[in-house]
């Protein structure tokens, strides 16, 4: 497991381990880490729309749905401030880099 | 006949009802001013400023920017005194005059019930900041809850705090470290009594743990090596008396916080887990935190200062540390299941933040003794500006008597003390002060504790409350 911090919001907001890019979104129904590209095609899920009554994510691509009850539960995190730390599915040895990705206003409550 | 039960109706209070329960709480002869800046060996005098307490909004929780404000400082204040009449202290010189009638005031049956009346809604209000500044989300495993723990590097060598850098660097080391070591005394002098809270009652292994580590920290029943016996000697080394509360008037709003925080843990068990995650966090970091206080005072004092409170730290929480996770957290998760993780990283997140707070407030509170000349000067373009009409505030006016103490408080922005006449000494902290005449005065900086005695017949002062001083300065 690699465990990294990075901004809830603003510059830095994104972490990408080994090619997988995750940010922290806010949410009406809640908060958490989540994968930004969706598991269909890679689309940018972190420019997604919610779906009916805040069920699912989605997807500005191919407009398929994610249940958000299955993405909260995925990523162990914490959020002190603006800081996130988030222990990630990816050994320790895995590249990581830091970047900016804008959030849709369904996740940036 | 009807036997439908009562609706179930929780207890609370909000609005002008627990303002009024929390003046009459406070209202108590035990917690009025007092005539002096210290109190004489007296545990049962807390000074609460219940004049001020009708003027306060206790509903409106305030955000982490707003945390030092005077009703935090207020409601701290309260919170310790609530907390703390389930503690027994005792006078070192006796239970005489007085003193007897102050010990039966503060342990009463009325001190006591209305303290627990107010303190869930004060609670609220001193510590829900906290629910917007520490977040905690997905499903957490031992496995992930391992990885961050190791993540936090809790036993590396930190970096110097900047209350470190603001002792060592300060105009009057002596006097830093003093009103350091102050800042101190209610959680040192009572060591251990929130987590005691912990280990009543019964639940199992963890519990006869959790009760070692009391054990370490009460000295194992020889009273010389208690904790709280080492940290008197460590003050009474550094020149400072070891009674209870004698300097109640300059802790800190973040150093109550500090404190009551763990209180308010213990005392609210459905907080317990949270607990143990604070707990594992401090006995970690205290091993470097102790090392590096014990190097400070070595420094500021020479070798008159007794460390060995924090030298005991630095072995004893080694194994504290060790002992809160293999022994408490790990085999709590085991019995109880991983829906407790979130809860322990909570509390270990929690005490960061105010361990960040409480750095900050301190390292201000000693740039701002230490800059007392210069607010002094500041004096005079800020009340040209008030006289010439370019800045306008909001200005009380204010005549006292001969030996008029305004107990320590602070104000939520800046302000301006202007004399009219008379001689008054402003107090910034432990032994800390500037003499203002006529026509003189000092920019009192947002959120700083400070407090005022008049030293001459009379004192006729203003107080323009200019919001930020800076603003009367272009």
């Amino acid at each position: 497991m690699l465990v990294l911090t990075f901004a809830a919001t603003g510059r830095g907001n994104c972490v990408e381990v080994d090619g997988t890019p995750y940010v922290y979104v806010r949410t009406a129904s809640g908060s958490f880490v989540m994968r930004a590209d969706c598991p269909h095609r890679g689309g940018p899920l972190h420019l997604a729309a919610e779906g009916p009554e805040g069920k699912s994510l989605i997807c500005p691509w191919h407009e398929r749905r994610t249940a958000t009850v299955r993405m909260r539960q995925r990523i162990p995190a914490v959020r002190t401030g603006r800081t996130v730390r988030a222990v990630l599915p990816h050994p320790p040895q895995a590249e990581v880099s830091h970047q900016h990705r804008p959030l849709s206003p369904a996740l940036a409550c | 006949m009807s036997h439908a039960p009562n609706a179930y109706v929780p207890f609370e209070l909000h609005g002008q009802e627990l303002r009024d329960a929390v003046v009459r709480y406070a209202s108590n002869p035990i917690y009025l001013d007092n005539e002096e800046w210290q109190n004489n060996d007296n545990p049962y005098r807390r000074q609460l400023r219940p004049q001020v307490l009708p003027h306060l909004d206790y509903d409106a929780v305030p955000g982490r920017e707003d945390i030092l404000d005077y009703s935090s400082l207020a409601v701290q204040r309260v919170l310790t005194s609530v907390y703390e009449a389930d503690l027994v202290f005792l006078p070192k010189s006796g239970l005489k005059d007085r003193k007897w009638e102050d010990f039966q005031q503060f342990y009463s049956p009325s001190n006591r019930a209305l303290g627990e009346a107010i303190r869930p809604a004060l609670e609220k209000y001193a510590f829900g900041f906290l629910d917007d500044e520490v977040e905690i989300s997905g499903k957490w495993t031992k496995e992930s809850f391992h990885a961050y723990i190791e993540s936090l590097g809790a036993d590396d060598p930190a970096e110097a705090s900047l209350t470190e850098k603001a002792i060592l660097s300060s105009t009057d080391r002596e006097r830093a470290a003093r009103m350091w070591l102050i800042q101190f005394a209610p959680d040192f002098l009572s060591e251990a009594s929130p987590m005691i809270r912990n280990v009543l009652g019964h639940y199992g292994a963890t519990q006869s743990e959790w009760f070692k580590i009391i054990i370490d920290e009460y000295g194992y029943g020889v009273h010389d090596t208690k904790h709280s016996r080492l940290f008197e000697r460590t003050l009474e080394s550094a020149g400072l008396a070891s009674d209870i509360h004698r300097y109640w008037q300059y802790y800190l709003n973040s150093s109550l916080l500090m404190n009551n925080y763990f209180h308010y843990l213990g005392k609210n068990h459905e907080l317990f887990f949270r607990y143990v995650g604070a707990l594992y966090y401090t006995e970690a970091t205290l091993v470097d935190f102790c090392r590096r206080a014990a190097s400070v005072l070595t420094s500021v004092f020479g070798d008159k200062a007794d460390v060995e409170y924090f030298t005991e730290h630095v072995h004893i929480d080694q194994h504290h540390g060790r002992m809160a996770l293999e022994k408490l957290i790990d085999p709590l998760i085991e019995e109880h299941g991983e829906h407790i993780i979130p809860e322990i990283v909570r509390g270990i997140e929690e005490y960061r933040v105010i361990q960040a707070v409480s750095d900050d407030d301190f390292a201000t509170q000693i740039a701002w003794m230490d800059k007392g000349p210069e607010f002094k000067k500041l004096h005079a373009p800020v009340w040209a500006a008030i006289e010439s009409g370019k800045v306008t505030a909001p200005v009380a006016d204010i005549v006292e008597p001969y030996g008029e103490l305004s107990n320590t408080h602070c104000h939520d922005g800046d302000e301006l003390c202007h004399i009219v006449s008379g001689t008054m000494k402003f107090v910034s902290g432990f032994d800390s002060h500037q003499i203002l005449e006529a026509g003189e005065g000092t920019v009192i900086q947002k959120n700083r504790l400070h407090g005022a005695i008049i030293e001459s017949e009379e004192c006729v002062y203003q107080i323009h409350s200019v919001g930020d001083y800076k603003k009367c300065l272009s």
